[in-house]
C-alpha cells in the first residue's frame, strides 16, 4: 500500500470518527444505558473482586448490560461503602456488599460515615461461603468432640486471617461455645496462617472450608466443622457446629446493594438480572469452586436479612474484643 | 540436572509471546526512567506497579523484575554521560565512567557498562537458579523467630554499613520503623498515630513512601545540581569498542564484582548500592590496572556495574523463597505478588513453579533485550538527556502525582507524597540516607509481626529466639555485624580526629 499524506489523514479521520462514536453510542441495557460500575470493597484478586468480575462479565455478555469493576480498597470496606452510598441512585453505580462495611463495621467501629439500612437500596442477594475449624493430623484428634476434650485440658493456638476477620470472630465465637480460651495468632489472610500451620507452628486455624478442600484431601489438615446451616454439598463428610450442638452460624455473604432512593422498579429489574446471571450454570459453577453458595432472594428478603445479619454480629463482634 | 530442566520450563513460559511482550515493555521503560537523572528503579517499579494490576500475576512480576533491572541498567548511562547517577548504585559506576567520558572516550564506557551488567545478571541469575530450592527447602521449617532474626539482621546490616556512618543509618531505620507503625495494629486491630485522619487507617503505603522519598526528593535535588542541564559530553560512536587490552581487562573484574554483588543483593537489607560500593573497593585494591583507578579505567567501570546488576537479580532470592523482600523495590514485588493472592514464600516454589522459574528465565531473556537495546540505541539515549529540564521534572512530577493516585484513587495520597518528599530533602541536606529508612519502614510491620506472634506462641518466653538453632545463629551474626559497625564509625572517628589535630598541631 501506498503511504501518501492523504491516506493516511483519511485512514485516521476515519479511525477517530468511529473512535467517538462508539463513545458517543449508549447501548441499551437492561436498567442503565450508561455503563454499570460495581465497586468492590477490596483490592483486585480475593473473592470479592472475582465475584463483581464474574457478574460483570456475564451482565455484558448474556444481557447487553455494560458493566466495570472498580475496586475502593481501605478501612476495611467502610471507603467503598461511603463513596458508593453519595453516588446518584440511577442504578449506575453498585456496591458488591459484604460483611465487613455493613455487618461487621457498624459494631466494630465508634462512628461510620454511612447508615447500613437507609444508607443504601439493597439490590440482590448473590450468597455465602463457611469457614470452619482446622487442626493438624498429628494431633491425633478426628471429630469436634475430641478436640472439646483435648482443649479443656490444653489451650490451643489457632491463626486467623487478622484481627476482625471472619475467621477470628468465628473463633471467638467457638471459644465461648465450647467454654475455653485459645491463643489468637492472627496473620495477614489465610495464606500465610496456612504457611505456619504446615511448618508446624500453628495447632490449629480457621478459615473457609471448601477453598481448603485440597488440604482435606491430602490429609495435610482435619476438618472438625463447618459453620454454615447445613453440610456443604461439595463437603458432605464436614460436620456442622450445629448438628454437634454448638450453636455456631458465621458465613460470608456477597451481594450487590445500591445508593438509597434507588426506583423499586429499577430495583427489581436489577435482581432480576442479578438473578438470572446466576441461573446460569457456568456461572454456578464458577461460585461453587470459590466455594459459595447461592441463594435467590428478593430485595425485601435481602434488605431484612442485612438489618437481621447486624443483630446477629453484633454480639460476636463485641465478644471477640475488637469493637472501639 | 533438576535446576535445567525447571529452568528450560522456565524458559518455555518466558517464551510465550504475552510474556515476552511484557518483559520487552518492562525493560524498555525502565531503561527510560532510569536513564532520566534523578529518578531511579525504585521511582520506576512505583510508577509501573498500577498498571499491572490488571495483568496476569506471571507476566506482571516479570515486567515488574524487568522494570527494575532496566532501571540500573539505563542509571548508569546519565551517571557516565553527565556525572549525574540515574540510579544510587550508578553513582559508583560515575567515578570511572565519568572520568573515562571526559577523555572523550563515552563510547568505550558505555560499553564496557553494558557487557558488565550482562555478564553481572546472568551470574545473578545463576546463583538464584541454584541457591533458591535449596534456600526454600531450608525456609519450610523456618518460625515466626527465625522471621523476626532474619530481619532483624537485614535492618542492622543495611544500617552498619549505610554510607553515612553506622548511627545516621540506625536513626534512619528506627524513623522508618515509626512510620511504619501508622496504622491498624495488626495484633489487636487498634489504631496507631492516624491522628484522626481516616486516610491514614490503613497507613501509609509502600508506593508513597518510596514515590516521595526517590522521586520526588530526588527530583528537587537534581534541579538543584543541574541548573546548568546539558550533557556537556559528546559522544564519539566511532570509538565505542574497547582496545584489545581492555577487552582482556574485562572478564575478571566482572566475576569478581558478580560475586561480590551476588552476595549483597542476597543478604536482606543489603542492596545494588553497598554492592557496588564493596566491589569497587576491593577492585581498587586487587586490580593490575589498581594505580591507574580514578582517572578513568575500564575495569572499574565494569566492576560496580558487574556488582550492581548481579546484586538487583538476586535480591528476589529472600524476596520469593523466604517472604522477607531483599531491598526495598522487593517490597512493591511483595506487595504486587499478594494482590494476586500468592504468598511469597518457602512454598511458592512448588506451588507456582511456572512464576518462579519464568520470572528467573526472564532475567536471562530480559538482559539478552537490554544488551540489543543499549548497545546500539546508546545514541537514542544520549538524547534523551538533552531534553531540557523544564520540560522533563514538570512531566515526571505529573507521572508521580498520577501514580500515587491510582493506588487508591486519593488526593490525600498526593499530598502525602510531596510532604515526604520534601522532608527527604532536608534530611538529604544533613546527609541522612533515604534508603535505610525505607527498609525500616518495610520491614518494620513485617519485623513487629513476627515478634509478636512468636512471643503469642512461646506465651511471652523471649528465650525461644536462643534455642531456635537457626534464630540463635541469625542473631548472633547480628550482634557481631553491629559490634563491628559501630566498631569501625568510632575507629574512623578517632582518626579524623587525630588527622585534624595533626594538622592543626603542625
Amino acid at each position: 500500500m501506498k503511504l501518501d499524506r492523504r491516506t493516511i489523514l483519511g485512514t485516521s479521520l476515519a479511525a477517530l470518527t468511529a473512535l467517538s462514536a462508539s463513545f458517543a453510542m449508549a447501548e441499551p441495557g437492561p436498567w442503565s444505558d450508561e455503563p454499570v460500575r460495581i465497586v468492590v470493597t477490596f483490592p483486585p484478586g480475593g473473592t470479592s473482586d472475582l465475584v463483581a468480575r464474574l457478574v460483570a462479565q456475564y451482565l455484558d455478555t448474556e444481557f447487553g448490560q455494560k458493566a466495570v469493576v472498580d475496586n475502593r480498597p481501605g478501612a476495611a470496606g467502610t471507603v467503598a461503602a461511603d463513596f458508593v452510598s453519595q453516588q446518584d441512585p440511577d442504578g449506575t453505580t453498585v456496591l458488591l456488599a459484604n460483611n465487613a462495611p455493613f455487618t461487621i463495621a457498624p459494631t466494630r467501629f465508634k462512628s461510620i460515615p454511612y447508615e447500613p439500612i437507609d444508607g443504601f437500596t439493597h439490590l440482590a442477594y448473590i450468597g455465602a461461603s463457611a469457614p470452619g475449624l482446622f487442626v493438624h493430623p498429628s494431633s491425633g484428634i478426628t471429630t469436634l468432640e475430641e478436640y472439646v476434650a483435648f482443649v479443656e485440658t490444653a489451650p490451643m493456638t489457632y491463626g486467623s486471617s487478622g484481627v476482625g476477620s471472619i475467621s477470628h470472630i468465628l473463633g471467638e465465637a467457638v471459644d465461648a461455645a465450647v467454654g475455653v480460651e485459645s491463643i489468637h495468632v492472627p496473620y495477614q489472610g489465610s495464606s500465610p496462617a496456612i504457611q505456619d500451620f504446615r511448618a508446624g507452628v500453628l495447632d490449629s486455624f480457621y478459615d473457609m472450608v471448601v477453598q481448603n478442600s485440597d488440604m482435606i484431601e491430602d490429609n495435610e489438615a482435619v476438618a472438625l466443622a463447618i459453620a454454615s446451616p447445613e453440610r456443604n454439598p461439595q463437603l458432605p463428610d464436614v460436620p456442622t457446629f450445629k448438628e454437634q450442638g454448638y450453636d455456631v452460624v458465621i458465613e460470608n455473604w456477597v451481594g450487590l446493594s445500591g445508593p438509597a432512593g434507588i426506583d423499586p422498579a429499577m430495583a427489581a429489574k436489577i435482581n432480576e438480572t442479578v438473578l438470572a446471571v446466576f441461573a446460569i450454570p457456568e456461572v454456578r459453577d464458577r461460585l461453587t469452586e470459590l466455594g459459595i453458595t447461592h441463594t435467590a432472594m428478593s430485595t425485601e428478603d435481602y434488605s431484612t436479612l442485612v438489618g437481621e445479619l447486624i443483630e446477629v454480629w453484633k454480639p460476636l463482634i463485641i465478644a471477640a474484643g475488637i469493637a472501639e | 540436572m533438576d535446576i535445567l530442566a525447571s529452568f528450560g520450563q522456565g524458559l518455555l513460559v518466558v517464551l510465550e509471546p504475552q510474556n515476552l511482550m511484557y518483559c520487552f515493555i518492562g525493560v524498555f521503560l525502565g531503561t527510560f526512567i532510569g536513564v532520566l537523572p534523578g529518578i531511579g528503579s525504585m521511582a520506576a517499579i512505583a510508577m509501573i506497579l498500577p498498571l499491572t494490576f490488571y495483568l496476569d500475576p506471571t507476566p506482571a512480576i516479570i515486567m515488574i523484575a524487568a522494570v527494575f533491572y532496566g532501571a540500573e541498567y539505563g542509571g548508569s548511562t546519565a551517571a557516565i554521560l553527565m556525572n549525574v547517577p540515574g540510579t544510587p548504585a550508578a553513582s559508583i559506576t560515575a567515578i570511572e565512567g565519568h572520568a573515562l567520558a571526559k577523555k572523550g572516550r563515552a563510547g568505550v564506557a558505555l560499553f564496557s557498562t553494558a557487557t558488565a551488567s550482562f555478564g553481572g545478571g546472568v551470574f545473578g541469575m545463576i546463583v538464584i537458579a541454584f541457591l533458591s530450592p535449596s534456600l526454600a527447602k531450608l525456609a519450610l521449617s523456618f518460625g515466626p523467630a527465625d522471621y523476626f532474626a532474619v530481619i532483624l539482621l537485614g535492618l542492622v546490616a543495611a544500617s552498619a554499613v549505610s554510607n553515612g556512618g553506622a548511627l545516621k543509618g540506625i536513626a534512619m531505620v528506627v524513623t522508618g520503623l515509626m512510620l511504619g507503625t501508622i496504622g491498624i495494629d495488626l495484633t489487636t486491630g487498634d489504631l496507631r498515630f492516624t491522628m484522626g485522619i481516616p486516610e491514614l487507617r490503613d497507613g501509609v503505603h509502600i508506593v508513597i513512601v518510596a514515590m516521595g522519598l526517590f522521586g520526588v526528593t530526588e527530583l528537587i535535588a537534581s534541579i538543584r545540581t543541574n541548573l546548568k542541564g546539558k550533557s556537556d559530553v559528546e559522544v564519539d560512536f566511532d570509538d565505542l569498542y574497547p582496545s584489545k587490552e581492555e577487552w582482556k581487562s574485562l572478564p575478571a573484574p566482572i566475576l569478581r564484582g558478580s560475586a561480590i554483588g551476588s552476595f549483597f543483593g542476597a543478604l536482606p537489607g543489603t542492596g545494588q548500592t553497598i554492592a557496588a560500593a564493596i566491589a569497587y573497593a576491593v577492585e581498587k585494591r586487587v586490580s593490575p590496572w589498581r594505580k591507574r583507578f580514578g582517572t578513568g579505567v575500564v575495569p572499574g567501570v565494569a566492576v560496580p556495574e558487574a556488582a550492581n546488576n548481579a546484586a538487583t537479580q538476586t535480591a528476589f532470592i529472600p524476596t520469593l523463597t523466604l517472604g522477607v523482600p531483599g531491598s526495598p523495590p522487593m517490597a512493591i514485588v511483595i506487595g504486587a505478588l499478594m494482590i494476586y493472592g500468592i504468598t511469597p514464600g518457602p512454598r511458592l516454589l512448588t506451588e507456582q513453579p511456572d512464576m518462579f522459574w519464568g520470572l528467573v528465565a526472564s532475567f536471562l531473556v530480559g538482559n539478552i533485550m537490554l544488551l540489543v537495546l543499549n548497545v546500539p540505541l546508546i545514541g537514542m539515549w544520549v538524547r534523551l538527556l538533552k531534553i531540557p529540564y523544564k520540560y522533563m521534572y514538570p512531566t515526571i512530577i505529573v507521572l508521580i502525582c498520577m501514580g500515587v493516585y491510582s493506588l487508591n484513587n486519593n488526593v490525600f495520597d498526593i499530598w502525602l507524597t510531596l510532604v515526604i518528599g520534601a522532608a527527604g530533602y532536608i534530611m538529604r541536606l544533613f546527609r541522612f540516607e533515604p534508603a535505610p529508612l525505607l527498609l525500616g519502614f518495610v520491614l518494620g510491620p513485617i519485623m513487629e509481626e513476627q515478634l509478636r506472634r512468636t512471643m503469642l506462641l512461646s506465651r511471652g518466653d523471649p528465650m525461644v529466639f536462643l534455642e531456635r538453632p537457626i534464630s540463635a545463629t541469625l542473631i548472633a551474626i547480628t550482634v557481631g555485624i553491629l559490634i563491628f559497625g559501630l566498631y569501625s564509625t568510632q575507629r574512623k572517628r578517632r582518626q579524623t580526629r587525630a588527622a585534624q589535630q595533626n594538622s592543626t598541631g603542625r
